[in-house]
């Protein structure tokens, strides 16, 4: 790891300020993911700005909105009351990421912007278009197993990591940035970018640009909805496929659902033909199947991850069946 | 009159342990001490065209970027070094993440960056890396240990496999694993004048020094290695590997103590691994279910410079009664670094046998414990003792009782709960142990406090504590009373930590070493008319709480305090006591619970016991099984290396995607222990146990996910693409 300045800022308009001054400086909130990047080789920055003492944590909800400040902790956001009875599928992804320890450090504006676990992108010595661009992808032709089915390119086909990112992006999240010239807000559904020939881009954020908040707007489905993950090992493990699934039902009729996926796309996953398929429909195996079979349509599989077509197929029958109760 | 052996008496290190006080290798604190730190190899084959070291040389507190350029000619050992030439001796790259430069600073983090500061240019060849792309055929190597053969022959297994009334061939795989020690490997080297003290993070004090001194031919008295605590080995700090030697040589020539401290990423090439594994078995049976044939051909991983294996097929030749045997161990060159062994390395074979069995038992249609009964084996065939595997019925027994295995439905697929299907396996755990010549001091001081010395080393499994229940029994004393100082080549040669050897092979010297000096105290306490216990006979002299105690009379005593007080002078004894090799037996249950449509699977019950002869402590013993059979849960639901099949490197160096099992995988384990001594061994009738539990828990849980889904697995691990 490379030797780095390092300030702690007092307030969000100094943090953008400095991080806008210094080329090559990044803001270190848990740190959890950003200094094992550093040690990796991965990344090298010259001039770390610190968040953590920002007033920026705070968890509210007012009738139409859950607020989520970005310095609030995994942890925090989990246990919220609100979050657990009116979000679930929040806290259940944000259960199932990591470990208490890295939850208790960790903050939100750092779990959305966590980077690719690809190995060869945290190797320094592999060829890896996202770390060193135009260097080539190593995981085209070797393991691929955790890698994308959809959404990649010949450039990249790593996925994002973030299980808190699948379930946002099923709840249409907004993402609140203060930049040097400003406040602006990004939907989720434009602030993960797919990898095309720019794989090193991954969201349109600008020099200097902090996460300060995002806002979850409360609908008829935030209510029922829920977070499954398939892993390697119990827990403590990244997904190999998760789904976010939110419904509202009458009767056997889906009224609305929204779904989003993790493990199968280069961004969370969040295909409205899928859900297309199923709203106005009655909820059964087969409405499910064919939802299925349209989402992994374009997919474009690889040696080691090909099992994941049927897998993520599997996964929405088992998480739509229990929450619409499908025998 | 045991009062301490046998009993699960807590670690006597532990509070140590819990408050930081022990002193871990590299928790060394030597004045003017220099931090090393290794630049690596980036291609796994070719040659080293060019290193230019002048921007680490230009970073702050970087004292010197040595390469092959400044070493001497230095003479590469055999076993237990454990490659075939010492790196940074010529221009040679033989795998990704072999030593090529290595540099030394005032700090760590100076001498980390000045690492990634020092360019090196290759020339590059295409490496291989996985046995399937090998371009020849495996072939049979020479074996590098006589006790290890390549090949074993008995009967005419080719001839009886034919005219078997039941054949089963199946090939099974295991890829490439990790130790992953939770401490990583260290090394200081101290030189003073032509001696040099190394302070090891190793599983054998005494092979390290002995290689160290055949490397830089030194007298063995001139070479001092201590190793107080080890946070696991695991056989990674088994053999000795090329970091130890180069920071001995480099040490020497910055003429300054010089701390090597492996990243966890580096620990992926810098020593051994198990090999990826492949194991095509054929078994020939009676309808009945009698082995008539048991041939086992493995392929395992071996370099373009060596031809080590360490994965012997040990149980295929030696657990079950079966004539015509035919084991071959065969090896496919790969530009990797050598394998080495890894904790239980027969399990690696182990994992075709015990499947192959269980497949068997379906074939023929009976119970796979019974079929396992009818193919027990009289003799421990490598020292031809009765008593080895004699209570390896009871460990069946014991452990299918505890579990409940008579309510077993043989069906597969047949037991739901909602959507998991639940399935039982189980499988014979077994292991080899080794003996290892061994020599122990006792000194009684003035205090009449007793303290052993003895140059094996405690590894994590409770070797401070067993060694101290075993003299305080000896010398009637509390255990309080006794300190055991292990770790230190400055004490008798003793054991390698490493093939379950350590107890078995230092226990007999402790007792001996013990009993010895009681004798002398009594015999002192005797032959003293100043001691209330003169002219008592020796043998009616009891030892007890410290004190001595004239049998039928206690109030005729004495203290060990008193006797040596008056003696004033130390008594001192030394043994050793050779004790020979066997095994160690058991069975383990499991029930796991699978989701077959979404291929997960959960291991939700084991259930095992074992025979290893006298339980010294059921403490320590037991954690051996928790430890074991969390390998082996590991082992056959998520452990895997990942090597590039392009560069040959390493993608998952870390403990964030090499997965290793956390609790929520495991279980509580129900544990039974036989407990009789077994009179063939010296070590109070113990044997050597470490490795055995676990050997059977990959098979018994593929055997479950049959079990349960009438899916048959045979690659670990068994992941949820295999399950789909
Ligand atoms: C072993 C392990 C297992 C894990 N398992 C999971 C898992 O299963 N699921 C999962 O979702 N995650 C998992 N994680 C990732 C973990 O959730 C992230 O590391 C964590 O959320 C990052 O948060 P942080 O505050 O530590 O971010 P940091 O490491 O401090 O920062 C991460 C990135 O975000 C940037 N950043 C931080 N805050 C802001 C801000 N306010 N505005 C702009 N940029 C900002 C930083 O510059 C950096 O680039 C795991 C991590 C580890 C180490
Ligand atoms: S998948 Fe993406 S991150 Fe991984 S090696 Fe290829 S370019 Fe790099």
């Amino acid at each position: 790891m490379r030797a780095f300045g390092y300030t702690i800022a007092g307030s969000p308009a100094e943090a953008v300020r400095i991080a806008a001054r210094i080329p090559n400086s990044t803001f270190v909130a848990g740190g959890t993911d950003l200094l094992n990047r550093m040690r990796d080789g991965a990344e090298s920055h010259e001039h770390l700005v610190d968040v953590n003492g920002l007033d920026l944590d705070d968890v509210s909800a007012d009738s139409g909105t859950l607020h989520i400040g970005a310095l609030a902790r995994m942890r925090q956001v989990a246990e919220h009351p609100t979050v657990r009875r009116e979000f679930p599928v929040v806290a259940e992804a944000l259960l199932a990421s990591a470990s208490p320890q890295v939850r208790n450090m960790a903050a939100i504006g750092g779990n959305l912007l966590q980077r690719t676990r690809c190995g060869y992108f945290r190797d320094a010595h592999a060829a890896c278009n996202k770390r060193v661009p135009g260097s080539g992808c190593s995981a085209l032709e070797g393991h691929n197993r955790s890698h994308a089915i959809l959404g990649g390119s010949d450039h990249c086909i790593a996925t994002h990591p973030s299980d808190l990112a699948v379930a946002l992006t099923a709840l249409d999240a907004t993402v609140h940035l203060l930049g040097p010239d400003g406040e602006r807000s990004v939907p989720i559904s434009e602030f993960y970018l797919l990898p095309g020939s720019t794989p090193e881009r991954e969201t349109p954020m600008r020099p200097g640009e902090l996460i300060t908040r995002v806002d979850v707007p409360r609908t008829s489905v935030t209510a029922r909805s829920r977070y499954l993950k398939l892993r390697d090992r119990a827990t403590f493990e990244f997904a190999v496929v998760s789904v976010a699934a939110a419904l509202r039902n009458r009767g056997r009729v889906v009224q609305d659902v929204r779904l989003a996926f993790g493990g199968v796309g280069t961004r969370p996953w969040r295909d409205t033909r899928v859900e297309a398929a199923l709203r106005g429909r009655p909820l059964s195996r087969h409405t499910i199947a064919r939802a299925g079979r349209t989402l992994v349509r374009d997919a474009k599989p690889y040696e080691g991850n090909e099992f994941k077509v049927e897998l993520v197929q599997r996964a929405l029958e088992s998480v739509l069946g229990a929450l619409g109760d499908v025998r | 009159m045991t009062r301490l052996v046998g009993r699960g008496v807590p670690r006597v290190d532990g509070r140590a342990k819990v408050t930081g006080a022990a002193r871990y290798a590299a928790d060394n604190e030597i004045a003017g001490v220099l931090h090393g730190f290794l630049v690596m190899s980036t291609i796994a084959r070719g040659e080293v065209r060019e290193i230019d070291p002048s921007a680490a040389l230009a970073h702050p507190g970087v004292v010197a970027v040595y390469t092959h350029a400044d070493m001497r000619t230095l003479t590469v050992p055999g076993f237990p070094y454990n490659r075939t030439f010492i790196p940074m001796q010529d221009t040679r790259v033989h795998y990704s993440g072999q030593p090529v430069a290595y540099v030394v600073a005032e700090t760590l983090e100076q001498a980390q960056e000045a690492a990634n500061l020092v360019r090196v240019r290759y020339r590059a060849e295409p490496p291989v890396a996985r046995l399937a792309d090998a371009p020849d055929e495996p072939f049979l190597p020479e074996g590098f240990r006589a006790d290890q053969p390549t090949e074993t022959v008995r009967g005419d297994a080719a001839t009886a496999l034919e005219q078997a009334e039941v054949r089963l061939e199946r090939t099974y795989g295991s890829p490439m694993q990790h130790h992953n020690p939770i401490e990583p490997h260290t090394t200081t080297a101290v030189w003073d004048g032509e001696t040099v003290t190394l302070h090891e993070s190793t599983q054998g004090v005494v092979f390290t020094r002995n290689v160290v001194s055949a490397v830089f031919g030194l007298p063995p008295a001139d070479v001092r290695v201590v190793s107080q605590y080890l946070g696991g080995g695991f056989g990674a700090k088994g053999p000795v590997y090329p970091h130890t030697l180069l920071t001995v040589e480099v040490a020497r020539l910055a003429r300054r103590p010089v701390k090597l401290v492996l990243s966890r990423a580096q620990m992926y090439t810098s020593n051994g691994h198990r090999s990826e594994f492949r194991n095509h078995v054929r078994l020939g049976a009676t309808r009945r279910g009698t082995l008539t044939a048991v041939i086992g051909t493995s392929t395992a991983q071996v370099t373009r410079t060596d031809e080590r294996t360490f994965n012997t097929n040990d149980s295929a030749v030696n657990l079950y009664a079966c004539p015509n045997i035919h084991v071959r161990q065969l090896g496919v060159r790969l530009d990797l670094p050598t394998s080495g062994y890894m904790r239980s390395p027969e399990t690696t074979a182990h994992f075709g046998l015990e499947t192959a069995m269980d497949e068997l038992s379906y074939e023929i249609g009976i119970d796979p414990v019974q079929l396992r009964m009818r193919n027990l084996r009289p003799t421990d065939p490598q020292n031809g003792r009765h008593t080895a595997s004699r209570h390896l019925p009871a460990c069946y027994r014991m452990a299918a009782n505890a579990f409940g295995w008579k309510w077993r439905n043989p069906l597969p697929g047949t037991t739901r709960d909602g959507d998991e299907y639940i399935g039982w396996g189980m499988a014979t755990e077994t292991h080899s142990h080794n003996a290892i010549r061994s020599t122990v001091a006792l000194t009684i001081g003035l205090d009449g406090r007793a303290t052993l010395r003895t140059a094996t080393q405690d590894i994590g499994t409770g070797t401070y504590t067993v060694l101290t229940q075993v003299a305080a029994d000896e010398l009637g004393m509390p255990l309080g009373q006794v300190t055991t100082l292990l770790g230190d080549t400055a004490f008798p040669d003793a054991s390698l930590s490493a093939g379950s050897s350590t107890v078995p092979s230092v226990v007999g010297p402790v007792a001996d070493a013990a009993q010895g000096a009681r004798d002398r105290v009594i015999a002192l306490a005797t032959t003293d008319p100043r001691s209330p216990l003169h002219g008592v006979p020796a043998e009616d002299v009891d030892t007890e709480g410290g004190r001595l105690f004239a049998r039928g009379d206690r109030h005729r005593s004495d203290s060990y305090r008193d006797v040596l007080t008056r003696h004033g002078r130390p008594v001192e004894t030394r043994s050793h006591v050779e004790n020979t090799r066997g095994h160690s037996f058991g069975a383990v249950f499991v029930e796991v619970r699978v989701q077959p449509r979404l291929g997960t699977v959960r291991v939700s019950r084991v259930a095992a016991a074992y025979d290893l002869g006298r339980v010294l402590n059921h403490r320590t013993a037991r954690g051996q099984v928790i430890g074991g059979v969390t390998w082996g849960i590991g082992f056959a639901l998520m452990e895997h290396t990942a090597v590039d099949p392009n560069t040959a490197r390493v993608v998952n160096p870390n403990l964030s995607t090499y997965l290793v099992p956390v609790s929520a995988d495991t279980p509580s384990v129900d544990v039974a222990f036989v407990d009789q001594p077994d009179s063939g061994s010296n070590a109070l009738g113990a044997r050597g146990f470490g490795e055995t539990p676990g050997t059977g828990v990959p098979a018994a849980i593929g055997n479950a996910i049959y079990h349960a889904t009438g899916r048959r697995i045979r690659d670990v691990p068994f992941t949820q693409d295999k399950l789909l």
